[in-house]
């Protein structure tokens, strides 16, 4: 049975006998003056009244048609399927798992679809997510809808692509509504039919935390958090964080629909901080959220007990760096300043001094690999090398005085960084310059950087989204508790029909009359040799 | 706008009217019924009782006309002319309603034409002749007068006419009471008004010496070229009526104007009245003269 989308637009069917009247009736119509009336008798038009039929206006019939087929296109007619191929795309979106009265979103989509399945008969199914478009999890048996339920998570929704969007089949789309853009599919094609499930409108969750250490405190955590109300009514939520000792604060924020509220707190170092907001709401996933600070820990340094004292307190004023005993276990890289007690599996910041320190001529040369910003604006003049390096083709010389390399990355692993600095010299010189210089070498040979490191958890702007989001409707929609409604149907299929709007064949075909009903009046036109009402007769 | 700009009309050329007035000289000259009242025009030789002068005799002439005296005196046959009698007093009626003026004046144009034609064949015979353009009412009037300089005033009287493009309606009686004395009455119009102007022609014919109608028709004004619904407007009364124009629509109106011209036709020889129905898309010559050659018979 034809169906239609937009049924309100047959209204417009109803000007069709003002059209009529326009032509017939009105006193608008084109005048065309004649000698006398009394000629024309046999022409006059009688009274509707009269109920004689009167001969076909063919001005009148283009007219109507054309109306008629531009009301029938907008209310979007569509034919129903007899057999179908059909991929039934399902949002994975966080706010799929939102827990309505019975169930979640994604449970009771799916069981919508699997109702509107068998309604529709014989079926070619392939399910895909819109999370990983490119699996096709096949039917929508048990096995598939538990894989679904479990995979569902943080993932931004994104339109299918353009590549999986075939026109032989129909392409239906799951989803909670909270998303528009999943509705901009490739190339403006809607979806054939959309299966919204969507009845929970508040929800307030966390869609960021980050950490970094404290500039002024290496021992404590700078936390910032981002809530979200991603609901349509205001929310209040207590924000509690702990640390793996307990509590370790809380506020109460009110977050108007649709912004965001931006907490920050301070922390003793740990290794993981876990956020969550009370009480909670329909979208479990988003009211807490964790962070792993292992990244932000200070590494340790086995120092060696001769290193000048300089280059000692250098580390340990390093924000993320924490001296160690030469002996320390757990330790994560080396300073080693000639006791030739360093372990040859870490990475090693080797200081070398077999000589008289000797003052250094020629201007600072950087590798090319320390971008810009990073190099050191080093006075030259205090600048000593107790010892001569000598750089192997596979060595990467990171800084030069002259022609002579002071700080030297060696190839091969754990890294080892070598420099024939005198630290002891530098330090009389006070300064940044001894600080910046230890951060170089450690950075090199950890392979990190070790200052301003933030450690994140990044849910999105739209993870928090759950309300469904207003859009015109361009395909047949399935609201919760109603029945299937036909799809429409495209020729082209091989063997399998399939269902397409009717829309635009009934514009072009609209568009054809009114291209014809134009022509007609050129010709007439012209024919009346442009507005002279005389040549109305031949 | 119910029609364009009209084109002055154009008249016809010197030797049309010259060769129209000599092929039409014999028709003119024709016995006229004189009433009490009228007079003659000036003496001019032509067919009478009242001697004229004399002159050669050529071949043709008839024998019984022959001055034998003259003839003997001179030594070369004589005949004698007569002072003509069939000179007479003319008023053409010129309609100029808005009816026609549609189809760019065509048959406006015509009936200048011949307006032109018969003023001048009139005036060379030595009738006087007079104008009268009507619609509603006496628009323009040129008294009756002779001689060619009054076929100049005709012209230009004709001329500087020009018909209502709307609301000009056709009163043929509005001519009436400017008819004074004995005098033929040459109407041109299409007739078109409300009975076919048969009352105003009856009245006329019982006012008038003699009375001559001269229908102009025009083929294509009954040949729409549209098709659908639109208004047909009539362009004497603005009346409105909705139409819905075929082919079928435009043979109807064409047999009803062939029905009003039978009618008109039948009303003309009840009323001896010499009527003829006149297409301008033929000859105007032709037309003329055959109302002529018909209105002698009729006579």
């Amino acid at each position: 049975m034809l169906t239609l989308v937009s049924p309100l637009w047959l209204l417009g069917l109803l000007l069709l006998p003002v059209i009529r009247w326009l032509h017939r009736g009105g006193r608008h119509r084109r005048a065309v003056f004649v000698s006398s009336l009394s000629l024309w008798r046999g022409s006059a038009v009688s009274a509707p009244a009269a109920g004689e039929r009167r001969p076909p206006d063919p001005a009148w019939r283009h007219r109507a048609l054309m109306a008629a087929l531009i009301f029938v296109a907008l209310a979007e007619p569509r034919l129903p399927l007899q057999r179908s191929r059909i991929t039934l795309w399902i949002d994975d979106s966080p706010s799929m798992q939102t827990r309505e009265a019975q169930g979640t979103r994604l449970g009771l989509g799916l069981a919508q679809a699997r109702r509107l399945l068998s309604e529709a008969g014989n079926t070619d199914l392939e399910v895909r997510s819109l999370g990983d478009p490119w699996r096709n999890l096949g039917g929508l048996g048990d096995e598939t809808v538990a894989t679904l339920s479990e995979n569902a998570g943080p993932r931004e929704p994104a339109p299918p692509p353009a590549a999986l969007l075939r026109r032989d089949r129909m392409h239906w789309l799951l989803t909670d509504g909270a998303h528009a853009a999943l509705l901009d599919w490739p190339g403006g094609q809607p979806p054939d039919r959309v299966i919204e499930e969507a009845g929970i409108t508040r929800n307030a969750g966390l869609e960021r935390i980050s950490a970094r250490r404290s500039p002024s405190a290496p021992e404590t955590i700078d936390l910032l958090l981002k809530i979200t109300n991603g609901g349509t009514a205001a929310e209040t939520r207590e924000v509690v964080i702990s640390t793996d000792v307990g509590e370790a604060a809380r506020s109460t924020q009110r977050i108007e629909p649709g912004s965001s509220a931006r907490v920050s707190a301070s922390i003793g170092a740990t290794t993981r901080v876990r956020v969550r907001l009370e009480p909670g709401d329909a979208l479990v996933e988003d009211d807490s959220i964790e962070l792993d600070l292992t990244p932000l820990r200070r590494r340790r340094v086995a120092a060696d007990s001769k290193c000048p004292v300089t280059l000692v307190a250098a580390v340990a004023a390093h924000p993320a760096l924490a001296v160690a005993p030469d002996n320390a276990a757990d330790v994560d890289t080396t300073l080693d300043c000639g006791t030739g007690g360093s372990v040859a599996e870490r990475a090693t910041v080797r200081v070398v001094a077999d000589r008289v320190p000797a003052r250094l001529d020629g201007p600072l040369q950087w590798s090319p690999s320390i971008a810009e910003s990073r190099r050191i604006r080093l006075d030259a003049e205090p600048l000593q090398a107790a010892s001569a390096l000598h750089a192997r083709p596979a060595d990467m010389v990171l800084l030069a005085v002259g022609d002579e390399p002071v700080i030297v990355r060696r190839a091969g692993a754990p890294s080892l960084i070598e420099t024939s600095l005198d630290f002891g010299a530098m330090g009389v010189a006070r300064g940044p310059g001894v600080p910046l210089l230890v951060n170089l070498m450690f950075e090199s040979a950890l392979g990190e950087r070790l200052l301003d490191r933030i450690a994140i958890v990044d849910r999105g702007p739209t993870s928090v989204r759950v309300a469904p989001e207003v859009r015109g409707g361009a395909a047949a929609r399935t609201q919760p508790g109603q029945l299937p409604v036909a799809s429409s149907i495209t020729p082209g299929a091989s063997d399998l029909q399939l269902s397409r709007s009717w829309t635009w064949p009934l514009l072009a075909v609209a568009l054809a009359v009114l291209l014809w009903e134009i022509v007609s009046l050129c010709r007439q036109w012209f024919r009346l040799g442009g507005n002279n009402a005389g040549a109305a007769f031949e | 706008m119910a029609t364009s700009t009209l084109i002055q009309p154009v008249l016809p050329s010197e030797p049309e009217l010259q060769s129209f007035a000599s092929a039409a000289a014999q028709l003119l000259i024709e016995r006229q019924p004189r009433s009490p009242g009228s007079r003659a025009g000036s003496r001019r030789a032509g067919v009478g009782l009242q001697h004229f002068d004399h002159r050669d005799y050529t071949p043709g002439d008839e024998v019984r006309h022959i001055d034998w005296r003259q003839t003997a005196r001179r030594r070369q046959p004589i005949v004698r002319r007569f002072e003509s009698e069939s000179v007479a007093d003319w008023t053409l009626l010129l309609d100029a309603s808005s009816s026609m003026a549609v189809q760019g004046a065509a048959k406006w144009h015509a009936a200048v034409r011949i307006a032109a034609a018969m003023s001048y064949a009139l005036l060379q015979l030595g009738h006087r002749v007079g104008l009268l353009a009507f619609g509603t009412r006496v628009l323009s009037e040129c008294p009756r007068g002779r001689g060619q300089h009054h076929y100049a005033a005709i012209a230009r009287l004709l001329l500087s006419l020009q018909p209502a493009q709307t609301g000009e309606r056709s009163e043929l009686g509005a001519c009436a009471r400017h008819l004074h004395g004995a005098t033929t009455v040459f109407t041109l119009s299409d007739f078109l008004a409300s009975d076919d102007m048969r009352r105003d022609l009856g009245a006329m014919a019982r006012r008038c010496m003699s009375l001559h109608a001269m229908q102009v028709t025009d083929a294509t004004e009954t040949r729409l070229r549209l098709t659908g619904d639109f208004d047909l407007v009539d362009v004497e009364t603005a009346a409105r009526m909705p139409a819905h124009a075929t082919e079928r629509a435009n043979v109807l109106a064409s047999d009803e104007r062939a029905a009003m011209t039978v009618r008109l036709r039948s009303f003309c020889a009840r009323s001896g009245v010499a009527f003829t129905d006149w297409d301008i898309a033929n000859p105007w010559q032709h037309a003329l003269l055959g109302h002529l050659v018909q209105a002698r018979s009729n006579c």
